[in-house]
């Protein structure tokens, strides 16, 4: 091969790399494939960041999946006036996040709590790994993963394929569904269209996904496996005890610099309430939080706007509902005075 | 800034435009360091002040040391600068390993000690870039190379961004005559820079990110027993992202130099293709091995003072080098397992030797099966390298014996174990292949368009990865 040789493979090289992206590209929109951003520790980072930046006129939550899917922030942000901080991670436990913030001594303001029960109350280590990876991500940030992330935000935005959860390699792999060893846990693989994040950190199932039964009863099923399958055993009076004293602990941090934490437990249907209700009753878990960290708490079944809700897979909501739930939410928080009901009058005007 | 990340494509790109401008050599070396020292502080912009301080300590020292003619005050000029760049290492590498083996013998003798965590954090490629200034200073104290006339190139060679964070390590009779006279890449070896940096990209990305680095991960970090299939495939996975990883890195960084017109030292000869140790290590971090056979075998008396200290400087050697790569009892466990390795190989062909036996055939099926046997051998090393303690190591040999059974955890889905056991056979038979052979050279064996339609697959791979920003494993050595 002669030196213009290279040249031309390398100009191959451009027009084939061009050609398959373009061409994959343009097959993901011509099948309605939103824009879906990874939701990863720089995201995560990003959002932290912002968590203490202009507090007067933000609301933090942390939590799991449910308030990632239950909270609209287009909705939030018109009746409020505020913003709103997504800072919760799909199935983990949120106590890391709260004590994270609770350590920041600049943060000062206003944080919600999501609560599921079997997440929060729950030392799984795997359940803990995204909190804490985001965490340590947050605090040892360098200068060229910053500039990475700036750059990256351009590159999700424009491009469909550009989907890690779940148009990567690996992804697309795990989808061919090998069956495992018996006794093997593995993850679970949901469909592309329940989970597909936004940059602001809001994740959302698709109208087509609400609409396809055979998809969300994959979800359904999902969760029939996990309440079967052994999450370890319940934990002890004195575990609860335990975890309530740490939550305590950061709840007391906040509120000593002036911050004000509310706990919300989301709504969930089906046989996945009836499974929380039994193996997580209220008086418990619930009722104690509250008493033992002295925070307020809004429970959906307490509010005629918060409960009626049918969750498709019976543990978030649709894009719709979501809507509707954060509205009822906003009227809850204004009359407990979480949040001034002054700010959404002058953004009404 | 990682070669992976979309930071680094446009600080490349920003770097190849102003060396390709018509600027004076002065002006593009400047562009050269200046872009060097953003590459360096992107992680941690105080640390380039101990770049700084390394480069001027070794400049001043190295030219004194060269025209010093009193040998008291040329061994004190010597040992200035072993205390400036060991000292520096000890503190920022091995303090806290230090610190805490003071503790633990201070409370074994009945004291409660407990300082307070130093939090000392580690500067990006330290290791690196003090080996790369102490051989300097060793050359000028030796006079086995002359003395670097200019700072500029001096701190160029030093810092210049391929190789400064993991290597390859460059000695200054390899880098420092590039930057006396103008030099800009040919078309080859430009576009060999890029191949080459799609390759390594390749490498990291595709092969130790997204095919083998959860299965190391997580059969590493499993607090319990595994049953064996999962033991074995977890050190398997790792032994393929680690050479990957690395050498993906070596890759990249040779590229990159290349596309600027500058040759960096060869880091990685298809190691698992070794035939014993001593091959081993002229194939694995060829640049780190040769700096050690130079600047501590050799003076710690090498093979010229007869069997015993021999031995002794070969595991000196290997204790020395397994306590480079981490601050960590485990670290100098594997080097010393390697020591052991080297000893038995020594041993075994001077038996073979005296009894007036040829060497051992390295070709063939029998070739293959030593190859093979050294590359577990080497796997098992590779246990004290990546699990955490020795209580950690102790349990993952004892799961690949076996010895839980039924008691051991099975951990890995199907597809993890199918990745595993696809990819690293796929590296084993392509080193075997390409053992005296160079990837360049065949990629010009293609044709045009087939090299192409390669390449096309190595770049399309790496989109489809969608794996960037992880750091190097080598870049906490």
């Amino acid at each position: 091969m002669t030196n213009n040789s290279i040249v031309k493979s390398a100009v191959l090289m451009v027009v084939i790399v061009l050609g398959c992206v373009a061409a994959y590209e343009a097959l993901l929109r011509s099948q309605g494939v939103p824009v879906s951003f990874d939701d990863s520790s720089a995201l995560w980072a990003n959002s932290r960041e912002s968590a203490i930046e202009n507090q007067e006129n933000t609301v933090v939550f942390v939590g799991s999946s449910r308030i990632k899917y239950d909270l609209d922030i287009p909705t939030w942000k018109a009746r409020t006036g505020l913003g709103a901080v997504q800072l919760a991670h799909v199935g983990s436990n949120p106590v890391p996040m709260l004590e994270d913030l609770a350590n920041d001594a600049e943060f000062k303001g206003n944080l919600v709590v999501d609560v599921t029960e079997p997440l929060f109350f729950s030392s799984l280590p795997f359940m803990l790994e995204k909190p804490e990876s985001g965490i340590k991500y947050y605090h040892d940030r360098t200068l060229a993963q910053r500039a990475s992330f700036e750059l990256n935000y351009y590159m999700e935005s424009g491009f469909v394929f550009l989907d890690k959860d779940n148009l990567s390699m690996n992804a697309r792999l795990d989808r061919l569904r090998l069956p495992n060893r018996e006794g093997v846990f593995s993850f679970p693989i949901f469909p592309a269209e329940f989970a597909l994040t936004r940059f602001d950190r809001q994740t959302g199932m698709t109208e087509r996904f609400v609409g396809d039964t055979s998809q969300v009863n994959v979800v359904r099923n999902i969760w029939a496996g996990m309440l079967k399958g052994n999450m370890g055993p319940p934990m002890t009076e004195a575990q609860i005890a335990a975890v309530i004293r740490k939550v305590r602990k950061s709840t007391d941090k906040i509120r000593s610099r002036g911050g004000r934490v509310i706990f919300v437990r989301t709504p969930s249907s089906g046989p996945f309430l009836q499974g929380e209700t039994m193996g997580f009753p209220r008086e418990k878990y619930w009722d104690k939080l509250l008493e033992g960290t002295q925070c307020p708490g809004i429970h959906f079944s307490d509010h005629a706007a918060l409960s009626g809700f049918m969750c498709p897979e019976f543990s978030h909501l649709t894009p719709s509902d979501a809507r509707k739930f954060t509205a009822g939410l906003v009227d809850i928080l204004q009359q407990m005075q979480f949040i001034p009901v002054q700010k959404r009058l002058l953004t009404n005007i | 800034m990682v070669f992976n990340s979309y930071t680094f494509l446009v600080f490349f790109a920003i770097m190849l435009v102003l060396h390709y401008l018509p600027f004076s050599w002065k002006t593009k070396k400047i562009n050269l360091l200046v872009g060097s020292y953003l590459f360096y502080a992107a992680w941690n912009p105080p640390f380039v002040l101990l770049l700084w301080l390394s480069t001027i300590i070794d400049f001043f020292v190295g030219r004194r040391l060269y025209n010093e003619e009193n040998k008291a005050r040329k061994k004190l000029l010597l040992v200035i600068s072993l205390i400036g760049n060991l000292g520096m290492l000890c503190f920022f590498k091995y303090g806290e390993f230090l610190l805490d083996n003071f503790v633990s013998v201070v409370n074994m003798f009945g004291m409660d000690f407990h300082p307070a965590d130093p939090g000392i954090i580690l500067p990006a490629g330290i290791s690196f870039y003090t080996f790369t200034t102490l051989c300097y200073t060793i050359d000028m104290y030796r006079k086995e190379s002359e003395p670097v006339k200019s700072l500029l190139d001096f701190s160029l060679f030093v810092t210049f961004f391929p190789h400064l964070v993991a290597g390859p390590i460059v000695r200054p009779p390899q880098l420092v005559p590039q930057f006396e006279h103008p030099k800009l890449a040919t078309r080859k070896q430009f576009f060999d820079g890029l191949l080459l940096l799609s390759l390594g990209l390749f490498m990291k990305i595709v092969v130790a990110d997204s095919l083998l680095a959860d299965t190391a991960n997580l059969v590493f970090n499993a607090p319990m027993p595994l049953a064996a299939l999962d033991s074995w495939t977890g050190v398997m996975a790792f032994s393929g992202q680690i050479f990957m990883d690395f050498a993906g890195y070596s890759t990249c960084a040779i590229g990159v130099a290349m596309c600027f017109g500058f040759s960096l030292p060869q880091n990685f000869n298809n190691p698992y293709a070794a035939i014993g140790f001593s091959d081993f290590w002229r194939r694995w971090h060829i640049t780190l091995s040769a700096w050690l056979r130079d600047y501590l075998y050799i003076p710690l008396g090498g093979n010229k003072n007869g069997k015993t200290r021999m031995y002794m400087a070969l595991m000196i050697t290997m204790l020395l080098g397994g306590l480079w790569h981490g601050a960590s009892w485990t670290f100098v466990a594997w080097g010393g397992l390697h020591g052991l390795y080297l000893w038995m190989e020594k041993f075994l062909s001077e038996k073979r030797k005296s009894k007036g036996l040829p060497p051992v055939k390295k070709t063939g099926f029998v070739g293959f099966s030593l190859a093979m046997l050294t590359f577990l051998l080497v796997c098992v090393t590779w246990v004290f390298f990546r699990a955490d303690t020795f209580g950690k190591a102790g349990m993952m040999l004892l799961s690949m014996t076996g010895f839980f059974g039924d008691e051991g955890f099975m951990m890995l889905s199907t597809l993890a174990i199918l990745k595993v056991a696809v990819v690293v056979p796929c590296i084993l038979i392509f080193q075997w292949m390409m053992r005296n052979r160079q990837v360049t050279e065949e990629a010009y064996r293609l044709s045009w368009w087939k090299l192409g339609v390669a390449w096309s697959f190595l770049v399309l791979m790496i989109v489809w990865a969608q794996e960037s920003g992880s750091a190097f494993i080598y870049f906490q050595f």
